[in-house]
């Protein structure tokens, strides 16, 4: 790659001494400022000041029918507390979570354990599995209520078994919330797959052969083992699988819209309501319940499954 | 392009050209049998019944059309407005890819390289945004008083500030694994900093930016959340806004009007689909070599 050192035209035909000086760290740092400025500009602008003005705005007064913003202490929780919401909808979405997360890795581990070893057509299940990651989750969340409705194609397949079968999984208050989370692990399985094959094709060859010579079984291979060696695709798999779905909101939004009743109430769907309801300090409220639900059980998990990384 | 080159595989030795075992092929016979109602049948549910009447897209069954009919497509583009979303979603996800790959890996180079403590926290705040979930109240109020409130650029702006750090992370990663050594030798040379980094530095992150790029596009073109809330008047709206307008206004019938919804989703999935399909070898490779490494 010489070429790229050609002589700049004329402009900074720098000087030994200037080059010395731009190796000193000191002022050679100075001149990263230019690169890194546009990107923290930027987040700083739309992600670091909206998410500190969010903790001002959640104990305020704050509605579509006035233009003043009034501090009012706690009394918007108070009142999404009093209303059932705040509880209900956390309460939903860690359920939520945690069912996505588990069918997430359990799901995807699998799926990269079937299609682990590089070949023709194990690119090709590759590739396909990968389809649901490329639709939008409302596109997800149309196609599955399709295949969830009482006549859709789901139900005519038990109907074999047992005819007449016509549940509504997403009508349902004990089967809605699991259909959802379902639909949110279709929809990225493709890629949480990808990662635990990069992981396990990380593992070295020697660590199984030997102990398959040592005479473990498939079982034991993949439990002492691979899994073990597997704990930084797990750790990540498994955070962003669960902090994703504390998240959710979109296939939410096209399937149930947080029902029936609120047995799909998600945060995101309950801050919406608000939201459209003109209640925008409520909706601060719950916004910034939502970051703190991330930031309380996520900074835990990612700590624990660290050290789970240093002890394997 | 000669970045090929830099993603060839790990130094696995040649192995033999084994024959296909009897294990490899429950294997695959597995897989198949799964992908019969992950995938196929999901997608042929899709298709078919896009070309449906409404009364028969109303059974929500397997078979093939008695009738094909192809106008549900010039429906939704009459009614479902598809062309004007195509325009929106196109004008503001191109602007911001762009802008995010170009801004990201511009400053992972900078995050790499310096040692300072200010550019340490800067990176761990621009990395926070993955996992943070996004204010969207002050977002808008913030849109609200620089005045491009419910405006494409608010939306855009929005977009670039809270997907930048995607690439900051996988980047920066990269760039930290580089020897220093050719940068250092180019700037003895005397090349200057944005010319090592145009003509070093961006080329040898292709691999990890055409990833990164791939699911910022994909993640960038379905964005819903942030297009509900930031995108106002059906003028404005993206592809996923105006399939959820669509499908949400259908007052005559108590269900969906699949036969319609359906042609909007294959519509509205269509264009990534063709990217991907052209970029798929060297994404999956990509991936599944371990670009996203936590």
């Amino acid at each position: 790659m010489t070429s790229t050192t050609e002589a700049p035209a004329g402009r900074s035909e720098a000087p030994a001494s200037s080059v010395r000086r731009r190796l000193r760290p000191g002022r050679a740092d100075r001149r990263w400022w230019p690169f890194a400025a546009p990107t923290i500009v930027l987040t700083v602008a739309f992600f670091i000041l909206p998410f500190l003005l969010n903790i001002y705005f959640a104990f305020t007064q704050w509605t579509g029918f006035s233009s003043v913003i009034a501090p009012n202490g706690l009394d918007n929780f108070r009142n999404l507390a009093d209303s059932g919401v705040l509880w209900t909808a956390t309460r939903v979405t860690v359920t939520y979570a945690v069912i996505a997360m588990l069918l997430q890795n359990v799901i995807s581990l699998g799926l990269a354990l079937l299609m682990q070893n590089t070949s023709p057509v194990n690119s090709f299940f590759r590739a396909l599995f990968f389809l649901p990651v490329l639709i939008s989750p409302l596109a997800a969340g149309y196609i599955w209520s399709a295949i969830l409705e009482p006549q859709g194609p789901l139900n005519a397949v038990i109907g074999l078994v047992s005819p007449g079968f016509d549940h509504a999984w997403l009508g349902d208050t004990r089967t809605v919330l699991a259909s959802v989370a379902f639909i949110d692990v279709w929809k990225w399985s493709g890629i949480v797959t990808l990662v635990y094959i990069a992981g396990l094709n990380a593992i070295p060859q020697s660590l199984v052969e030997a102990a398959r010579i040592d005479g473990a079984g498939a079982w034991k291979i993949f439990w002492l083992v691979k899994f073990r060696l597997l704990a930084p695709a797990f750790t990540f798999s498994v955070v962003v699988s669960f902090l994703g779905a504390l998240n959710a909101f979109d296939i939410i939004q096209a399937t149930t819209r947080g029902g029936p009743g609120s047995a799909s109430l998600v945060l995101n769907v309950a801050l919406y309501r608000q939201y459209a309801g003109g209640f925008f300090g409520n909706a601060s409220a719950i916004s910034l319940t939502i970051a703190a639900l991330v930031v309380v059980l996520g900074v835990p998990l990612i700590a624990a499954l660290r050290r789970r990384e240093l002890e394997g | 392009m000669s970045t090929t080159t830099d993603t060839a595989p790990p130094t696995t030795p040649p192995r033999r050209r084994r024959r296909v075992s009897r294990g490899d092929l429950a294997m695959q016979a597995g897989l198949a049998f799964i992908a019969l109602p992950w995938i196929v049948v999901p997608v042929w549910l899709l298709v078919v019944n896009s070309l449906k009447s409404y009364e028969e897209a109303s059974l929500l069954d397997l078979s093939l059309p008695s009738e094909w009919r192809f106008d549900n497509y010039a429906t939704v583009f009459e009614e479902g407005n598809y062309g004007m979303g195509l325009f929106n979603s196109l004008v503001i996800a191109l602007p911001t890819l762009a802008t995010v790959i170009v801004f990201g890996s511009m400053a992972a180079w900078a995050f790499a390289r310096s040692q300072r403590v200010s550019m340490k926290i800067a990176y761990n705040m621009s990395v926070l945004s993955i996992l943070l979930p996004p204010a969207i109240l002050p977002t808008i109020y913030e849109l609200q008083v620089l005045g491009i409130d419910g405006s494409r650029l608010g939306y855009y702006l929005v977009l670039v500030g809270t997907r930048l750090g995607v690439v900051v992370f996988l980047a920066t990663g990269f760039v930290r694994a580089m020897s220093p050594d050719i940068e250092e030798a180019a700037a003895i040379d005397g090349a200057s900093k944005p010319q090592i980094y145009r003509l070093l530095i961006l080329p040898s992150l292709l691999p990890v930016l055409l990833v990164g790029g791939v699911i910022l596009i994909i993640t960038i073109w379905n964005e819903f959340l942030f297009a509900l809330f930031l995108l106002r008047g059906g003028e404005r709206a993206t592809l996923p806004l105006g399939l959820f307008r669509f499908a949400s206004a259908a007052p005559e019938v108590a269900s969906f009007r699949w036969d319609l919804v359906f042609a909007h989703v294959t519509l509205t999935s269509l264009p990534i689909v063709i990217v991907y399909f052209f970029v798929q070898r060297r994404l999956v490779q990509g991936l599944s070599e371990g670009a996203v490494k936590g």
